[in-house]
This record gives C-alpha cells, structure tokens and sequence, in this order.
C-alpha cells in the first residue's frame, strides 16, 4: 500500500533580487524584481508502508524542500500530493499525529528541562494514554541506552545522546512515517553508528516507514535498500542502493608502503598514482583489475598494503554528473524524436 | 486517544516549568518585586506628606491601584510571543510548530498563561508583602458584580493581547520584517494606557475614541475597577473588549489562511 505518492510535484520559490548599492536599494523600493527559482520540478514518487528510503542530493538539490513538503511544512507550486491520504498543506491534526519529523539541526527538545518533561508534553500533545506511554518510553530509553539520561537538563547532554533523544520524542506516538533530516550530522563514528542500528531495529520492529535525508553516504548505504538521488529538483535516480553503488563505485586506493625505495617501479598505464613518495605510494585503479596490479606489488615486498573503495564524495559527484548527463540525453533524444514524429505527423495530416 | 484542552494544559506547565529552571532568576525576580515595593512605598509616601489626596487618590487609593495596575501589566507577557514568532519564521524554526498536532495560536496561548502564572506567584507574593508587612488596607471594590467585570476584562485583556502579538508574528509570513508594526503597537500602547501623557489632559472627544480601542480596557480599566473607580464603565468595556476579541480572531483566521502559504522554512 502506497503511503505517500506525488505526481508532477513541483515548488518554485520566488526570490526579491537587489541591484547592488544604494541607489540599488531605493530603486527597490518601488521597482522590485523577483527570479524565480524551481526547487522540486515534476517529481513522480511513491513510497510503500514499511520502506526505508534515502534522499541524496548535493546542497540545493531539493532533499529538504521535499521534505517541508511531504510533511505540509511548505505548500507545493503544483501537482499532487498525497500522504497517509492527506493533502498535507492542510496541516491537519489528525495527519499531523501519524508522522514525526527529526531535523538534525532543529531541536524539539526543551534545553532547560529533562527529557521526561519533555517527553510528558509530547505524550499530551499527542494524546497517548499513560500506559501507552510508559511502554514506548520504556521500549526506546532501552533500545537507545539512555534511561540514566532522563532526568537531566537536555542542554548538558552530548549531541549524539541529544540526537538519541530527538528521536525518542519522534518516537514516543509511534508514527507511520518518520521523516529524518540529517540525523548524524556532526556525531561521531560509534554515535552516528549506533544511530543507524536503531533506525534499522524502529524500522524491522516497529514497521515504521522511514525518509532519510543524508550527506553522509554510510548512512544511505547501511539503512537504505532503495535511495533517491535529487539534483537541481530533479530525479536523478530512484532504486536500489546496492545497485547504485556497484554501478558508480568504480575505482580501488591502493596505499603500499615499502620497506625500500620505490623508484623503480614500473606500473600499467590504467594506474594512475595519486601520491608518491620514496617509500609509499598511493594509486587509484579501475576495481577489476586491483587484484591483479595488487599481485604484480606483492613482488616488491610491501611491508604494508591497504586497499579503500572510491570515496564517497567521489561517487556522489560521478552519480550527479552522469545522471545529469544521461538525463539530458534522453531528454535531448525525446525532443528530436518528437520533432521527427511531429515533422512525420505533419506529413500524414 | 485522549482529547482537548489537556495538551494545552502540559504546554502551559512546561512553560512554567522553563521559568522555574534558573535559581538565579528565580531569586532576583523576588528581590526586584521587593524592591519595587519599597520604591512605590517610599515616593508615594513622600508625595503625600504634604496632601491628603493625589487626582482624587488617597495614600492607600493610589497604592492599591499601583499594586493592581502593576499586577496585571507585569502578568502580560505577550511581548514575547510576536519577537518568538518573527524570529521563528525569519529563521526556519516555526517549522517545529507546524508539525505539532496542536492549533499554533493554542500553543502560544498556553505558553503565554505558563509564563503569566510565573509572575502570577510574585504578584501574590508582593500583595502578601503590602498587606502583611507594609501593612496597607487595600482600597478595593467592595461590589461582587465589579469584582467580576474587572476579573473577566483582565482575563479577556491578556488574550487580546496574546492575539495582537500573535497577530503581529505572523504577518512575518508576509511582510518578513515586523519591527515597525511592533514600534506602532508598542507607542500606541503607551498613548492609550496613560503612559506618555496622563489620559486626563486629553480632550474629551480623544478619550471616547480611545475608549472605542481595547487597549484602554487591557491593564488600565481593571485596574480602576478593583480599586473602585470607573465602575459605570465595566459592562462596556466587557462589551468592548470581547467585540475587539472577536474581530481580532477573525483578521488572525483570515491571515493565517492567506499566509501560511507564503512560508518556506528557510532555514532548515
């Protein structure tokens, strides 16, 4: 069952341009212009109850508009919208109860009080009955290892325990979908680690739908079976994350380090060396054939080999580029079709 | 699945609770209640060594309408709410409101009464201060019915006002800069209350028109009511204040609707 679906959701912000200096700023006070520019631009969508579903894109690319959207935040330009049968923007009540949204930069939280007061006010807000309440709180100050936390001020807590509790409060009504912005923005590996194992058992256990917005790719590749990939509000890709990465992942690092210099080394030209010096050398290789050239180094008695996969800047900027690129020719390619079909159809007529 | 006014209640005891969080400022609340006491007891008393009567106020006429009249200035808190509101919508985080599964004027109503109830405590406090220690016979009305009407207009004056501020906070959603309409509303206040110039040296004809707006019936009309005065003035001023209630919910329905739509949340 589809639990959200758009068609042709588009959103167009409108922007007050200034001409530069005073005579710029008086000017503007009886001739404005405005530029409009298209966030979220024909996007077709829908998500099923229970996915977990990452949202990629480079900053500007739409992830948050889409969001502000899906949970009536914002009103769309155009097109449909439908989520848990809502009309979001009407930013009704009964709708407003069966989602939660976290935004890593926006706390819901009270920083002069505890999280348990904290935790009360939402249990009120969303009308829970006090045993309803006691459980959920019980399951998740378990599941996140937080129970000696409940009773401090939320100001002393560290970010990674203030994110663990963002998300209990999300939590606590037991949403159908939650909508995730940024949840490991600025937490350590171990915090935003134990972030995404409690993200993946809400998901499992609680069969709770879940949108994850990340730049941190780790997320995306650890949460999320399918990912969306947004760039200049468009869809770039929407599909499996594996097959995402097996397609755009491409290359090896190979460090070697040697116990003797390593001048005389001769390597193929699909090598190319990204850092080199006397002792160490660090080379980029198209991954079939890493094994192979990683054979060919073992002659010269490495003392220490490391093998990393293409980072994930790296990836993300090539799915950009050639989706970008790949979109444009199809869309290159439909215009000239229909010029000839138009062209052909001016003949029959 | 429980309903209604419960959540607005928490709201309101958590809002409390943020007050009661800093000892320091728990603590320097009380000495600035205190302290205000003293002065108000000191150039009142000054004053009135040499007369008997102050504008048709005795010694202790003129210090109960003081402790009133402070009583319910200091218990309007909604200042706040249109500063809140401006800045929440400037920066992207009014967001955090619009996903809650409350009515937003509800919320900041209730946020309004937590704060008020604060400074509701020091009120009482102060009035145990003037009656048990400074000893003063509180010069008040001794007509229920009175008693009631100046209750019912400070009540109704503190949600007009927290609709006038909300009002104001939201047309950020329009016009993204509020602190001209702030200033306004602020001076304005100042006039109608008495504050710049005492509302006695106004010609008659502007005091009628004044007495059209509400914010004449807000601090100063309940305040003469409580300490006796004006009480030929009570049922209108009801009457008044509740058309102003009225009319104010409906501009902030209407602008509420018209606007909401031009938020982006940026910011987030």
């Amino acid at each position: 069952m589809n639990i959200i679906e758009t068609k042709n959701l588009t959103k167009t912000y409108r922007r007050f341009i200034k001409p530069e200096g005073l005579r710029g700023s008086i000017k503007s006070l009886w001739n404005r212009e405005y530029v409009e520019k298209t966030a979220i631009k024909d996007f077709d969508f829908t998500m099923e109850e229970g996915e977990l579903i990452g949202l990629i894109g480079p900053n500007g690319a739409g992830k948050t508009t889409l969001t502000k959207m899906f949970t009536g935040i914002i009103a769309p330009t155009s097109g449909e919208i439908n989520v848990l049968g809502y009309y979001p923007n009407d930013l009704r009540n009964q709708f407003k109860k069966q989602y939660a949204v976290v935004m890593g930069q926006k706390s819901q939280l009270f920083y002069e009080l505890t999280v348990n007061d904290t935790l009360r006010l939402f249990k009120e807000i969303y009308g829970l009955e006090e045993r309803q309440f006691q459980a959920s709180k019980a399951y998740f100050t378990e599941l996140f290892e937080v129970k000696d936390l409940m009773d401090v001020q939320v100001r002393t807590l560290s970010l990674g325990e203030r994110m663990k509790m963002e998300l209990i409060a999300a939590l606590l009504h037991s949403p159908k979908i939650l909508f995730l912005d940024e949840p490991t923005i600025g937490l350590d590996a171990i915090a935003a680690g134990q972030i995404r194992r409690f993200l993946s058992e809400v998901n499992r256990d609680r069969k709770t739908s879940i949108i994850l917005t990340s730049h941190y790719m780790e997320d995306i590749k650890a949460l999320c079976s399918r990912c969306l990939v947004l760039s200049h509000g468009s869809k770039l890709y929407d599909g499996g994350t594996g097959e995402l990465f097996e397609r755009y992942r491409r290359n090896k690092k190979i460090t070697v380090t040697f116990s003797i210099r390593a001048d005389g080394i001769e390597l193929p030209s699909y090598v190319q060396i990204l850092k080199k010096t006397p002792d160490k050398l660090i080379l980029q290789v198209p991954k079939e054939r890493a094994g192979g050239i990683l054979s060919e180094l073992m002659h010269y008695s490495p003392v220490d080999v490391t093998v990393e996969e293409d980072e994930i800047g790296v990836v993300v900027e090539r799915i950009y580029r050639e989706e970008l690129e790949e979109t444009q020719e199809k869309n290159h390619g439909t215009k000239e079709k229909k010029a000839i079909s138009d062209a052909d159809g001016g003949v029959w007529e | 699945m429980k309903m209604g006014m419960s959540k607005y209640r928490e709201i309101a005891r958590t809002y409390l609770k943020m007050q009661l969080a800093w000892r320091a400022d728990v603590a320097f609340n009380m000495v600035f209640t205190v302290s205000k006491i003293i002065f108000a007891y000191l150039l009142w008393g000054m004053i009135f060594r040499e007369r008997e009567m102050v504008a048709g106020f005795t010694l202790y006429g003129m210090l109960s309408y003081y402790i009133v009249s402070s009583f319910l200035s200091q218990l309007d808190m909604s200042a706040g709410i249109s500063e809140e509101i401006s800045s929440r919508i400037r920066n992207g985080a009014f967001s955090n409101y619009m996903v809650l599964p409350v009515s937003i004027e509800g919320y900041f109503t209730a946020m309004e009464t937590g704060v008020a109830l604060f400074y509701l405590g020091f009120d009482f406090a102060a009035a145990a201060v003037w009656v048990f220690v400074f000893r003063i016979e509180f010069a008040v009305t001794h007509h229920f019915f009175i008693v009631m009407c100046a209750m019912i207009m400070a009540l109704m004056g503190l949600f007009f006002m927290v609709q006038l501020n909300y009002f104001l906070g939201i047309l950020t959603l329009k016009y993204k800069e509020i602190s001209t309409f702030l200033m306004i509303k602020n001076n304005l206040m100042l006039l109608v209350t008495g504050g710049v110039v005492p509302l006695a040296l106004f010609p008659e004809a502007f005091i009628s028109v004044m007495k059209l707006l509400p914010f004449y019936y807000v601090t100063y009309l309940p305040a003469m009511l409580f300490t006796g005065g004006c009480e030929e003035e009570a049922v209108r001023g009801i009457v008044v204040l509740a058309f102003w209630c009225l009319v104010m919910q409906a501009v902030i329905t209407v602008i509420w609707r018209r606007y909401r739509k031009k938020y982006d949340g940026v910011g987030i």
